[in-house]
């Protein structure tokens, strides 16, 4: 098995029934789905379950996948769908966030400035968390998934100008939470 | 350029995702322009602390891939089981009337009691189907250990090595991939790691020709001590004239040379 080939090639040989080569989009691909889906939902659990979710639809909808169109982008559209079909399922549940602050130390830096470098990702986190949904998953996919503009209008079903505003927009509102937060540790 | 033109590219230019000559009219309206200048440092500070952020994230437990592989097997199975068919060229045989119906599902009942009682199975054996369904199992273990393994972090491919001790010892392609990864693998651990998952495929003529021509390859004395310590632990007799130019070889490092000694005397025993 080719495991070097793009994933666009993978997708349709899955899609023309081969469908063990999901393994290796599998391992590409699974951990970057769930911070994703963690980023969203604050949920460990919820987001493996998602990603299990992902991959079920993939193999169900294998036919449909266009080679032509970016593999990337049309699996964060399924994975986007089985973020509200869940939500949708769960509506009136009570869900468990779970906290997630064990940042490892950059090695190169000394001890107090990746002290300080951590408690400012912590504040960072929480400012990315008070976002609402849209803009924070805006930056998620832009930046934690490095995702190009092209790629990111695809999966939000807008134009690239409009991706544009949306990212600086979502940028400045996570400048304003960060600075109420900020204010709020210091008060 | 004015402001408003110049907010409109300003995450493109914190990802340096902009033409030259974008970038060179965002650089000149900086230059003129405080306000904006002011907001591309405070943002880009936001910027660049959102990379770091996936690294305060929690990784997806090692349960996440045992069920991805265990529903892909199941799939492929009932996948496989469908091409058959049958169900179609079955249904092209059955009457449209219901008394014919009725008839042959009565005939049919009967039928199948009588064969069931007749051919009943002294003891229980492995359905084929289960059967077939380990070997899909198999199958998707020999694809992770292989997909790891082709991974950029070392420890994705350490993880990989690993999962060679769950493939069957007759796996070819799983031999073929840790031997290559004994040989070429960057990382001392990996390679180390995949020697001692080679004792599983020991028994391979392949196996044991290729531990002791990799000894040589090796820049790690480690490495080289390890592949030694195999041949001794699989009785490589053969390897007793490339152990005996290791001992005088004076380019060697003098501790693998030690063990290449301390071989011998066991491999001659």
């Amino acid at each position: 098995m080719n495991v070097n080939a793009t994933d666009n090639a993978l997708m349709a040989s899955v899609g023309a029934g081969e469908v063990q080569k999901l393994a290796v989009l599998f391992e590409r691909h699974h951990r970057g789905l769930f911070r994703y889906f963690v980023s969203m939902n604050r949920n460990r659990e919820l987001s493996e379950d998602l990603v299990q979710d992902v991959f079920f639809r993939m193999l169900r909808y294998r036919a449909s996948y266009d080679a032509q169109q970016s593999f990337t982008a049309w699996m964060y559209q399924i994975a986007r769908n089985a973020s509200v079909d869940s939500a949708q399922k769960r509506r009136g549940e009570v869900m468990c966030i779970d906290e997630f602050t064990d940042h490892k130390a950059d090695p190169a830096a000394g001890p107090e400035e990746s002290a300080v470098r951590s408690q400012d990702l912590k504040l960072l986190r929480q400012a990315l968390d008070r976002l609402p949904a849209d803009k924070r998953e805006i930056l998620v996919l832009s930046r934690f998934q490095g995702m190009k503009y092209e790629e990111l209008a695809a999966v939000l079903g807008c134009e690239v100008g409009t991706v544009k505003v949306r990212v600086y927009r979502a940028m400045r509102a996570l400048e304003q939470a960060y600075l109420i937060i900020s204010g709020e540790k210091t008060a | 350029m004015n402001c408003d033109e110049a907010r409109l590219i300003l995450p493109e230019y914190l990802s340096e995702s902009l033409s030259q000559a974008q970038d060179l009219a965002f650089a000149s309206h900086l230059a003129s322009c405080d306000a904006c200048r002011a907001e591309t440092e405070r943002l880009g500070s936001l910027w660049r602390g959102l990379a770091l952020l996936p690294g305060t994230l929690p990784e997806p437990g090692a349960q996440v891939r045992d069920r991805f592989y265990e529903s892909l097997a199941a799939y492929r199975h009932g996948l496989e089981s469908a091409r058959g068919g049958w169900r179609e060229k079955l249904s092209l045989l059955w009457p449209r009337q219901p008394a014919w119906q009725m008839a042959i599902s009565f005939a049919l009942l009967v039928l199948g009691v009588g064969l069931g009682y007749e051919l009943r199975p002294a003891k229980q054996e492995v359905q084929p189907d289960v059967a077939q369904l380990r070997g899909e199992v198999s199958n998707m273990r020999q694809m992770v250990a292989l997909s790891l393994m082709q991974q950029q972090s070392a420890g994705e491919r350490l993880r990989g090595v690993n999962w060679a001790y769950r493939v069957e010892s007759s796996d070819t392609e799983v031999l073929s991939a840790l031997l290559d990864t004994v040989n070429n693998d960057p990382s001392v651990n990996v390679r180390e790691s995949a020697v001692e998952a080679l004792h599983r495929f020991g028994s391979s003529p392949v196996t044991r020709t290729a531990i002791v021509q990799s000894i040589r390859k090796q820049t790690s004395p480690l490495v080289q001590i390890a592949l030694i310590d195999l041949l001794v632990d699989l009785k490589v007799s053969d390897a007793a004239p490339e152990l005996n130019k290791l001992v005088s070889d004076d380019t060697i490092d003098s501790s693998v040379r030690d063990r290449a000694k301390w071989a011998l005397g066991k491999i001659l025993q």
